[in-house]
């Protein structure tokens, strides 16, 4: 899942290649058009929909997996 | 392709695919004048005072009017209906926003219709066609000032590039039809002329269906072929005996119905047609087929057929959208399928023929070369504006200038070519400026669609006579060489003329010729039926 969510990110942000750290701070891509591009994207692939507050929240590939993790577990 | 597109909120999402540079939200103080295309596109704002609303939609109209302004004449500029996104009022008698919105709508229809870069993209076709997503998504519309529902982009991105290919004009010219549960259900070698299914219930009333919309492109100006392995007498047969088969042998502009690959076959029509394969979509039933055909030529489009007939219509609609749509159609293309038969027909028939002489006498080639008059000045001008390939001098004009020379008496002559097949209409034209004794072919072009059969020696002939006749002592000519028309440039020597040109003068590319009009001698040609008005 972890791959899955790195590849969609590298997709919307255009990115050459991916650090597995990659968050809000140290990509300049991510602004917040990218942002919610990005989240349109995770919530299609996984069929999934994430609370304002928590897409509000989410600032690194970590925090995305962590939401889905959760969301898997329920 | 870049856009500048006016907005009142956030878009990005929707134009993903596409190179665009929005306007700030409802600002219409900066415009980039270098984008190659400018669109409107404002979306009524979420706001629960109708009053205001109204009011809003009024201010909208005018800036269109501003902003127009401000948009070279030479780009388009492209404006979205307005619609209203959101559900019914509290009171339901109170119209005053809908009759807002179609006032607005009217208006911009009007607006375009006197302005010829302007068009009009009607946005209620894309929600009509999007209805299982929801247009709206609240959650997004809150988080991001996103009216319309983002998970839509791609369905809109391509939405849009085909709204914007039908302006520009870049439709497909051709469709290449299979026959066996393409255009009918079951097998004609098997289930027989009468035996497969098309008409009646379903799944023949399917398939009517399905050819009556591709009889509806065909009357837009879509060129009709067919590509299928059968043998070409059982499906002759079927034209002639089921009457329930809509698309009629007449309405096909090129066939090869044999057992050969289909990929060759298309090669073939392609070149038959004289049209480019990218011009070109295939439909088939057989997934073995398309794969070919996808992997051999990949610039013919291919798209999956589906499996089940009642699926169809919904098939016919998206070949529609995605590849046939025009802004406009004009009495031109409509007219293109029966041009194209008619040349169809030519080239067959000139297989036949070993002796080109007897070809071209069997055509009954009639000629009429006639005075330009108030009637085809308008065609003269645009002649000189589009034809490339044979124009010696590619001089363009427009109706203006076309009156001018008549008025100085020079000659402007135009020649239309009827045969047995059709009739071309005005097809070439000659300018011819005098002075005294002596004359200059000012413009001398020809389309290609006449060529190949010496009607242009035939017609500089009996002008060359007719100078003659009046006393014309000498006739001067030009060729003058652009990247279109070189198989011109040994033209007038062909007919007679003289060069006077250095040889590689490497100052001016043209060339200059001359022809004594006493040494000339035209002899009349038994091939043709010259008459002259």
């Amino acid at each position: 899942m972890e791959e899955k969510i790195l590849n969609i990110i590298k997709d919307v942000f255009e990115l050459e290649d991916i650090d597995n750290n990659v968050s809000q701070d140290n990509c300049i891509k991510w602004d917040s058009l990218n942002h919610l591009n990005l989240i349109l994207e995770i919530e299609m692939e996984f069929d999934v929909s994430f609370d304002p507050e928590e897409i509000a929240e989410i600032k690194s590939a970590s925090n995305i997996l962590s939401l889905l993790k959760k969301r898997n577990l329920n | 392709m870049n856009h500048f597109i006016f907005r009142n909120t956030t878009l990005e999402p929707l134009f993903k695919s596409h190179k665009v540079e929005f306007s700030g939200y409802d600002d219409i103080s900066y415009i980039n004048h270098t984008a190659d295309i400018f669109s409107w596109f404002y979306i009524l704002p979420y706001q629960q005072d109708n009053n205001i609303l109204v009011d809003q939609i009024t201010f909208f109209y005018q800036n269109i009017e501003m902003v127009y302004a401000q948009i070279p004449d030479t780009k388009y500029f492209c404006i979205f209906t307005l619609f209203n996104p959101f559900s019914s009022p509290v009171k339901t008698g109170d119209l005053s926003l809908m009759n807002a919105i179609n006032e607005f709508n009217q208006n911009i229809i009007q607006f375009s219709k006197s302005r010829n870069n302007v068009k009009i993209i009607n946005s209620s076709d894309f929600i009509l066609n999007n209805q299982k997503v929801d247009l709206i998504d609240w959650k997004y519309y809150f988080i991001s000032q996103m009216l319309i529902n983002p998970k839509l982009s791609r369905s809109f991105g391509i939405w849009f590039k085909s709204q914007i290919d039908a302006i520009l004009l870049k439709r497909k010219k051709c469709l290449v039809l299979d026959l066996d549960n393409t255009l009918w259900g079951g097998i004609l070698g098997e289930d027989g002329v009468t035996g497969i299914k098309i008409g009646g219930d379903y799944p023949g009333n399917a398939f009517t269906e399905f050819q009556k919309s591709i009889i509806n492109l065909k009357k837009s100006g879509i060129i009709l072929s067919i590509c299928s392995k059968n043998n070409e007498s059982d499906v002759l047969e079927a034209w002639n005996k089921n009457t329930n088969i809509i698309i009629k042998k007449s309405d096909i502009s090129s066939y090869r119905i044999n057992w050969n690959n289909k990929a060759d076959n298309i090669r073939e029509i392609a070149d038959e047609l004289n049209i480019g394969l990218d011009s070109m979509v295939f439909i088939d039933d057989n997934p073995t087929e398309r794969e070919l055909v996808k992997q051999i030529l990949p610039d013919v489009t291919t798209p999956d057929f589906p499996i089940q007939p009642y699926d169809l219509p919904n098939f016919s609609t998206k070949l529609v959208s995605d590849y046939f749509q025009a802004y406009n159609i004009t009495e031109e293309d409509i007219n293109k399928t029966k041009q194209y038969k008619s040349n169809t027909e030519r080239a067959v028939f000139k297989k036949s023929f070993d002796d080109f002489n007897q070809y071209l006498l069997s055509l009954e080639i009639a000629i009429l070369i006639e005075k330009a008059s108030a009637l085809s000045i308008p065609r003269i001008a645009q002649m000189t504006q589009k034809t490339n390939q044979f124009n010696l001098t590619t001089y363009r004009y427009t109706e203006g200038d076309i009156k001018e020379f008549i008025k100085n008496d020079d000659w402007v002559f135009t020649i239309d070519i009827k045969d047995k097949f059709g009739d071309n209409g005005i097809t070439g034209l000659m300018i011819i400026e005098l002075d005294n004794s002596k004359a200059r072919i000012n413009s001398f072009l020809l389309s290609c669609r006449v060529l190949g059969k010496g009607i242009e020696v035939a017609f500089i002939s009996h002008l060359l006579n007719k100078l003659k006749e009046s006393g014309i002592k000498k006739v001067f000519a030009e060729y003058i060489p652009t990247p279109k028309n070189s198989q011109v440039k040994d033209f007038y020597e062909k007919v007679g003329f003289k060069s006077v040109s250095l040889e590689n003068d490497k100052v001016s590319p043209t060339r200059e010729f001359i022809i004594k009009l006493e040494d000339f001698h035209f002899e009349k040609s038994n091939i043709y039926n010259i008459e002259e008005k």
